[in-house]
């Protein structure tokens, strides 16, 4: 990893530290900080709300060149995360053709915040759980809600 | 359906009926697209270069699954086809080599290339390869940028750059990226810029530039950099650009180029132009080397260079549709270092050999006072004491190669062949036997004053170094007392063109430029007789 990479991760985790969003907890480790850990609480009034979510922030050696890499490590109900032990994300700004340079992390938190209370249906990973979403919402509700009880206690 | 590939025999196969939907397919395969892995062909299986009759690759790939339907199969290839990703190697910037190689690397495309490329050398001497990683335009563009200035080659210049483009902060604010996070990409232009202007004392300039432009990190930057001044111009002239553009002003900036990875469009270099190059009184000007109907590249200014003391600082980028290299002129390089000495020890060490080396005894046996050895020996050394020494650079490749070239022992040189390599070589291009007078001609290029001429053939007793293609233009631009090879005046010397080591293994490696594997890859041109007769005409050079 450059010295420039390793720079600007510094300087993004002084901003989070500086500035926490709200609901998040960021763990850093000084001896691997391309890999940050974060606990996000699913934001009041979407259906993710009481659950404690933890996910994993993995910066690319070509970072800020590449996007980071966002994963949730809780399972979580939702169209855009894969309904698998690796929990990706792929979309919007974190897109290898849509990320730029400039944007930072704290967007990329921002980004899965408000995706918890709305979800993308037109970009999803888990067209199941999109088509559910848009067809029959009372049933997906329940199901993220029997989710966050399951694994997100 | 093996059968045919068993063989080998693609005259067999390409007769086959049952085959010819391939031929008919409005599906655009090209060769480039086919990602198949050598393992998947046999080199015993692979006998050609896949170009022209690449139907012969599916048939490899339809005995792997020998039950899909055309549709099916076309689907599949074609998928395979849109996920292909060129592996994209070679140095993010090159080094500045012999425009010559470019047209070798077209010696069998399609004829418009051919016409094209075979002009090239003759105005642009030079280029130099960006790498095509979906950056290449931007790349050339800045590296141009700085390289420009190293010509330009004022100290007091790179401050002014420097404290330019401190000044577009502003425009990068009003345009609302955040100073926090955009410095430490700006911070690296000023680095090098503050690097370059060091270097002007030293002269390390340019290997300081491409030092910087081949680390990641830096070019990485760099690249960013300019391209947040693209959008940050573009931005705050938006009424302006809208009249371009199909979408809003802010959502093109963002697609098309402050994404991490884009290609550089015309109006982004039109605005990457107006923001960056001009300013700095730097001109722009690409160069289009497409199908269009034509025997010369299509130029196109940009922007127009300002006169700094009779320089005129220019950036020339050569386009081939998708990419982007770096053209250059003769005239646009600064004028070559001096290296002197050397040539004077290594012609006196050298001659010892002399005699052994019997194909060049007989050249010199035709060239009156360099019959004996000791008069040889004499007249070296007089040349090592007489010789001004910093009049000329040495260059220790050797004109004629006897070693591997095919041409036939000395010929009198037909009377000065037209020369594309450079105009500036014209200059001391004389016959082999002319009289001492044309040596003493005003016209020559190095003002030195013959009075002797024996010393004119440059001995290489030694096997010859490598063609570089780095040396070429230390060859091209050489002066002093040895007389240049017709040889070297030929397009392509020194680029390995006449390479005649061509076994059936090498030509089926990725080495070929004609092999889909090779970084290089050019599609070559298929003519049904070369099969019939032999690999004649079908070498492609692999040093590139």
């Amino acid at each position: 990893m450059s010295a420039g990479a390793k720079k600007r991760i510094m300087k993004e985790y002084g901003e989070c530290m500086a500035e926490t969003p709200a609901g998040m907890k960021i763990n850093f480790d000084e001896q691997n900080m391309t890999k940050w850990e974060v606990l996000m609480d699913g934001p009041d009034g979407s259906v993710y709300a009481g659950g404690h979510f933890k996910l994993e922030i993995i910066f690319p050696n070509e970072y800020p060149f590449k996007p980071p890499v966002v994963s949730f490590r809780t399972k979580i109900y939702h169209p855009n995360v894969s309904n698998d032990d690796k929990g990706s994300m792929c979309l919007g700004l974190l897109r290898p053709d849509e990320w730029k340079p400039p944007n930072k992390v704290v967007a990329v938190l921002r980004l899965i915040q408000s995706l918890m209370v709305e979800p993308n249906i037109d970009d999803a990973i888990e067209p199941s759980i999109a088509n559910e979403y848009k067809e029959n919402r009372k049933e997906f509700e329940k199901n993220a809600k029997d989710w966050v009880k399951r694994y997100a206690k | 359906m093996a059968t045919p590939v068993m063989a080998g025999g693609f005259q067999a196969f390409g007769h086959v009926p049952a085959h010819s939907h391939y031929h008919e397919s409005p599906l655009a395969f090209g060769p480039p697209h086919l990602p198949f892995r050598p393992s998947e062909l046999a080199s015993a299986r692979y006998q050609h270069p896949p170009a022209g009759h690449f139907h012969y690759n599916q048939t490899t790939s339809m005995a792997d699954a020998p039950f899909l339907t055309p549709e099916e199969e076309f689907a599949q290839l074609q998928k395979l086809s849109n996920e292909y990703e060129p592996e994209v190697t070679g140095p993010l910037v090159g080094d500045r080599q012999s425009s010559s190689a470019i047209a070798t690397e077209y010696a069998n495309a399609d004829p418009i290339y051919r016409v094209k490329t075979q002009a090239l050398p003759s105005k642009y001497a030079f280029f130099r390869t960006c790498r095509g990683d979906g950056h290449c335009g931007w790349r050339a563009i800045a590296f141009g940028y700085f390289e420009a200035l190293l010509h330009v080659g004022d100290v007091a210049k790179f401050d002014v750059e420097e404290a330019r483009l401190i000044s577009m902060n502003n425009l990068l604010n009003l345009a609302g990226f955040s100073e926090d996070v955009y410095i430490d990409f700006a911070e690296e232009a000023y680095d090098l810029l503050r690097k370059l202007g060091g270097s002007l004392q030293v002269g390390n300039g340019a290997s300081l530039l491409l030092e910087a432009f081949n680390d990641m990190g830096v070019s990485m930057a760099i690249i960013t950099y300019v391209k947040l001044l693209a959008s940050a111009w573009i931005q705050s002239r938006a009424e302006e650009y809208q009249n371009y553009l199909q979408i809003d002003v802010k959502s093109y900036c963002s697609q098309n180029i402050e994404a991490a990875v884009c290609e550089i469009d015309d109006i982004a270099v039109a605005a990457l132009s107006e923001a960056l190059v001009k300013p700095a009184g730097i001109g722009l000007e690409i160069l289009y080397l497409d199908r269009s109907v034509g025997d010369e590249v299509n130029a196109h200014a940009i922007s127009q260079p300002m006169n700094f003391n009779g320089l005129l600082p220019m950036i020339r980028l050569l386009y081939r549709p998708g990419h982007y290299d770096i053209l250059y002129r003769a005239e646009d390089l600064p004028a070559p270092q001096q290296q002197a000495t050397i040539h004077v020890a290594l012609a006196y060490n050298n001659n010892h050999n002399f005699e052994e080396a019997s194909p060049d005894a007989n050249l010199l046996s035709m060239i009156p006072g360099m019959y004996s050895h000791n008069r040889f020996q004499t007249v070296d050394q007089s040349f090592g004491h007489r010789w001004p020494p910093a009049t000329y650079d040495f260059d220790p490749t050797p004109a004629p190669q006897p070693h591997i070239t095919p041409i036939q022992p000395y010929a009198p040189p037909p009377p000065a062949p037209v020369a594309p390599v450079s105009v500036a070589h014209q200059d001391f291009m004389s016959p082999v036997h002319a009289s001492p007078i044309s040596h003493q001609s005003p016209a020559s290029h190095h003002s030195l004053q013959l009075e002797q001429q024996p010393m004119q053939l440059p001995f290489h007793p030694h096997p010859p170094p490598p063609l570089s293609i780095d040396r070429a233009p230390i060859t091209v631009e050489r002066g002093g007392p040895f007389r240049p090879s017709m040889y070297e005046l030929e397009p392509g010397f020194g680029t390995g063109e006449v390479t005649p080591f061509q076994t059936n293994i090498f030509r089926n490696s990725h080495f070929n430029t004609c092999h889909f594997m090779n970084p290089s890859f050019q599609p070559e041109e298929w003519s049904p007789h070369e099969y019939r007769t032999g690999n004649k005409g079908r070498h492609k050079s692999a040093s590139q």
